[in-house]
């Protein structure tokens, strides 16, 4: 029997450019940015642990999104990597959902897609960096979970081995499934996206569920269905004040040295 | 106890590691105790483990009024569905305000699971926690270069992740006596995970934590030769390693060397910053340095907001020149 | 309406290309620099990418892209190497007249292996005689029964030793106006790779001469009629050849945008960063209108192409002011880096030298200009 994974993954801005959202310090708002969105890079690793499994023992790779309609080019970019079928889950009522929210969303989209073996996500996105939704979409589903995994390995058809990061060491574990699992850069080198796999992605299907397709209602999902709340924002001005050591690099070297030495702090 | 407050204690889910408490329960327990003071009701801390009995007193000498104690050989490791399992149905009974665990690995992945249940909120790795007037938890997280404040206005209790470090850790009352609660641990532990071993190195490293000089790279260290230089560094300062996220994420250093918001807290007497961009979640973890020194190559990266000392170079020439200086300097006296 | 913006997809062949480039092909590009020779390990990679398929149809083993999606992959691998990008525009250019004029059994024969990058291909006209005139070539063949003898030189023929498969020109012994031809394999008797160039820029790929001493082929290696070579080997240089070299320049130009930017927001002056004197903002202004404009030509070109329309005067159109842009930048980013422009271990230095390696391949701007005049006036 095909084992059927899915893989959540999340549109994210573009980590290399995030840094240009900020706080407004006069309206402590955020400024609003346009940076592009990118494939959340620990989500990368993800799939490809559900491809590295496909090839090895063959799997049915599902990849579930929530976002906004842009992010369908990073469910595209899955199918391009050998994802099988991509599904974004999108509607207006979805947004300003928090980690609770989402997970709770993409559970019932799970649970919409029926059928699941091993659930796969990054352990945390680069953007939200919470770490939550994948633990916490493992509640809902009632599966057990297994987080910040540098090692995978298949013992049989229903059981996995897991090596799960620690301070200074790790935890072995034999996890039956169905169960969900969040990938750590360690898992894994994910693949290069090839153009033959851009072109094979064309006759996959993205299919988009809203809310009435998740049987959900306005006051399950986004915002209102978050238990948190943003409160205040408050930006952070310099508290010291920088001297630049001039000179030729190895002047500065010298320099940096004197200084150091001068406060005893050499 | 009695207590004039309507709402329910402030807990602390602690962790132990081969029967030893964690700095970072302590800590959280230390500033429980004025969350709580606050709010005028009781500290209480959520403890399991094995063989723990003789070693709950440091929790009642942080400031914890009452201690739930699971104690039994099938809770000596982490087990996830077990520990969810025990907090979810003592939380569900007593029905705490606030409750606060540390962002260790197994607390990252504990706290989710067990405010899923509680169909709350959790915010990560906070790094400072308020009671605003209308008696909510202020969550502060550092976030678009500045720091924002998260609440849970509605759902109960309002959870937390906090970093070692964070919080400093409090004066230590031997004389303080506490209640001591004992937990029955389940008859049968759901097979669904099995751990099979848990393996910890002792770090061979200067503990960042205590280390009077702290050496942080960042990615601009470019590759595995440019980190072995950064090392080198520290080697020669005699100072801890210290990193960022991006350079765990390149597998040059470990997880437990990232300093930061959702790393290690240190405060050393000098900081240097080498080939890193100064993110917020990073700078956050050395504010409390008392003179800091930072090496980039872009002139506009917002490190050189934050420190005394700035260097505009490419650290891998900088570095070996670095190296080569101090050497010099201690062979001159 | 026309609509000037990307696909999905297309965007998607680019991510593709640029990690692909970042990732396989910039870590090598110092042992190319200093080497001064291919890197067996890049065209490996490029085989493994399919970048050799681009252009090649489906039956044939190919991805059957065209050549908007080839455009799109030159200039993000000329952005990391343009050594590379040379080799492998040319690889598509030794294709083409198989693919455009070829039989069915010679599409059979050598498509599927050159898509595959089991077999390395080029094109190979220009003599010390004629390049850019290809009538001044002196490269002869005769017929002996069903046979024909090539006997000449040819020079400057970029992956003359690596190609497996090679397209040549040769004028008739008898007929001065006559010209044909041929497909050659590595290993034919008679026919070398001799003398291998030290060229001062794109020093990664591979620049020779050939030798053809009384090599004797079939008749099957003949490609399309015989008496008119000149229309295959033409075809090819014009669109594909001229279009390739577009690709790589473009690379250049945005590779010495990204790396002055980078560099004047980093380099302090007068307490500021040099990103904030207007005469350095004059230079990167000018460096992004080029390249806006160079990527209007270029792109436009390739749309007609992938019409299967004609596209050399276009492509002559592009070659000319991308090339012309990339020298420009280059020196430009040199004189942004000061001191440092003139060092190995900053990429500028090789991005100048590389530039000026664009300008005669493919034909130098007089050439262009001369094309482009010929276009208006006919």
């Amino acid at each position: 029997m095909t084992l059927q994974i899915i893989v959540c993954v999340k549109a994210v801005p573009d980590p290399a450019q995030a840094g240009r959202i900020r706080i407004d310090p006069a309206t402590r708002t955020l400024t609003r940015a346009d940076v592009p969105l990118a494939f959340n890079p620990l989500d990368r690793n993800a799939l490809e642990a559900a491809l590295q499994i496909k090839e090895k023992s063959g799997a049915r790779i599902t990849v579930l999104s929530m976002g906004p309609s842009g992010a369908e080019s990073i469910v595209r970019e899955c199918l391009s990597l050998g994802a099988d079928h991509g599904i974004l889950l999108s509607d207006r009522a979805f947004a300003g959902a928090d980690a609770y929210a989402t997970s709770f969303t993409l559970a019932r989209g799970i649970e919409n897609i029926g059928k699941y073996d091993l659930i796969l996500c990054g352990m945390a996105s680069s953007d939200g960096a919470t770490e939550w939704v994948g633990p916490q979409i493992a509640s809902f589903l009632g599966i057990p979970a297994a987080t910040q995994v540098e090692e995978l390995t298949q013992a049989d058809s229903q059981t996995l081995i897991v090596r799960s990061g620690m301070e200074n060491g790790y935890r072995l574990m034999e996890i039956k499934l169905p169960a969900l699992l969040t990938a750590t850069r360690k898992l894994n080198r994910p693949r290069a996206l090839s153009f033959s796999g851009i072109i094979k992605a064309r006759k996959k299907q993205i299919v988009q569920w809203g809310l009435q397709d998740l049987g959900l209602a306005e006051d399950q999902v986004g915002q209102a269905a978050s238990p948190t709340v943003v409160s205040a924002m408050t930006t952070r001005t310099a508290r010291r004040q920088v001297e630049f050591i001039e000179g030729s690099i190895e002047e500065k070297a010298e320099i940096l040295v004197q200084r150091l030495a001068q406060a005893g702090l050499i | 106890m009695t207590t004039k407050a309507n709402c329910g204690p402030v807990w602390v889910v602690a962790e132990q590691v081969d029967g030893r408490i964690q700095n970072v329960s302590l800590q959280l327990v230390g500033k429980a105790r004025q969350l709580a003071d606050e709010l005028d009701v009781p500290v209480e801390v959520v403890l399991l483990g094995q063989g723990m009995k003789d070693v709950v007193e440091p929790l009642f000498a942080a400031g914890a009024d009452r201690v739930y104690l699971g104690d039994d050989p099938v809770l000596n490791w982490y087990h996830a569905e077990t520990y969810t399992e025990m907090i979810v149905s003592l939380a569900l009974k007593i029905q705490p305000e606030i409750l606060l665990i540390g962002s260790t690995c197994t607390g990252r992945e504990l706290a989710p699971l067990v405010a899923a249940r509680l169909a709350t909120g959790l915010t990560a790795h906070c790094i400072d926690l308020k009671i605003n007037d209308q008696r909510i938890l202020e969550q502060w997280i550092p976030a678009y270069g500045g720091l924002i404040s998260i609440i849970c206005p509605q759902k109960r209790p309002q959870m937390a992740t906090v970093a070692s470090g964070v919080f400093p850790l409090p004066d230590m009352d031997e004389s303080r006596r506490g209640e001591l609660v004992m937990l029955k641990a389940p008859e049968a532990v759901s097979g669904r995970i099995r751990t099979l071993e848990v393996v910890r190195r002792e770090p061979e490293t200067v503990a960042l934590e205590s280390a009077s000089i702290v050496v942080a790279g960042g990615i601009g260290a470019g590759d595995e030769d440019g980190w072995r230089q950064i090392s080198d560094l520290a080697r020669i300062l005699n100072a801890a390693l210290g990193c960022t996220r991006p350079v765990v994420d390149a597998g040059w250093a470990g997880h437990e060397t990232m300093i930061g918001q959702s790393g290690k807290m240190v405060s050393p007497e000098l900081y240097l910053g080498i080939g890193l961009s100064g993110d917020l979640q990073h700078l956050i973890g050395v504010a409390g340095a008392r003179v800091m020194a930072a090496v980039n190559k872009d002139a506009r990266a917002p490190v050189f907001e934050q420190v005394d000392y700035g260097i505009v170079a490419d650290c891998r020439e900088f570095v070996p020149l670095l190296i080569e200086k101090i050497r010099a300097y201690r062979q001159s006296r | 309406m026309i609509d000037f913006t990307f696909t999905e997809e297309q965007e998607m062949f680019r991510k593709a290309a640029r990690e692909f480039a970042e990732n396989q092909v910039a870590p090598r590009v110092a042992e190319m620099e200093a080497a001064g020779k291919v890197s067996e390990a890049v065209v490996r990679a490029l085989a493994e990418a399919e970048m050799m398929a681009l252009t090649v149809p489906e039956p044939f083993g190919g991805l059957g892209l065209g050549y908007t999606a080839r455009m799109i992959a030159l200039e993000e691998i000329s952005r990391i190497s343009v050594a590379t990008a040379m080799m492998l525009q040319v690889f598509a250019l030794g294709i083409e007249p198989i693919l455009k004029f070829g039989s069915e059994a010679q599409k059979q024969k050598y498509l599927p292996d050159l898509a595959s990058g089991k077999r390395l291909a080029t094109t190979a006209v220009t003599e010390a005689t004629g390049g850019s005139d290809p009538t001044g070539i002196r490269t002869s063949y005769r017929k002996d029964g069903d046979d024909y003898i090539i006997n000449g030189r040819k020079c400057f023929i970029t992956n003359s030793h690596i190609a497996d498969t090679l397209t040549i020109l040769a004028k008739d012994e008898n007929d001065p106006k006559a010209f044909s031809a041929f497909i050659l394999e590595k290993g034919m008797p008679g026919f070398k790779a001799t003398h291998e160039e030290n060229k001062v820029g794109m020093r990664g790929c591979n620049t020779g001469e050939l030798a053809f001493e009384d090599v004797r082929v079939s008749k099957e290696q003949l490609l399309f009629t015989e008496g008119k070579g000149l229309r295959v080997t033409m075809a090819a240089i014009g669109d594909v050849g001229r279009g390739g070299m577009v690709g790589c320049a473009l690379g250049v130009q945005a590779a010495c945008l990204e790396a002055s930017v980078k560099f004047s927001r980093e380099r302090i002056l007068y307490g500021k960063p040099i990103s904030q004197l207007p005469t350095i903002q004059s230079k990167l202004a000018e460096m992004k209108i080029d390249l806006e404009a160079g990527r209007l030509l270029a792109y436009r070109a390739c749309a007609i192409q992938d019409k299967g329309q004609p596209s050399s005067n276009e492509f002559a159109v592009a070659k000319y002011f991308t090339t012309e842009a990339a020298q420009k930048a280059a020196k430009m980013a040199v004189d942004i880096h000061g001191g440092y422009g003139c060092m190995q271990e900053y990429a500028v230095s090789r991005y100048l030298r590389d530039a000026f390696v664009l300008g005669p391949s493919a034909g130098t701007s007089d050439i262009m200009k001369v094309i482009i005049a010929r276009w208006v006036l006919s």
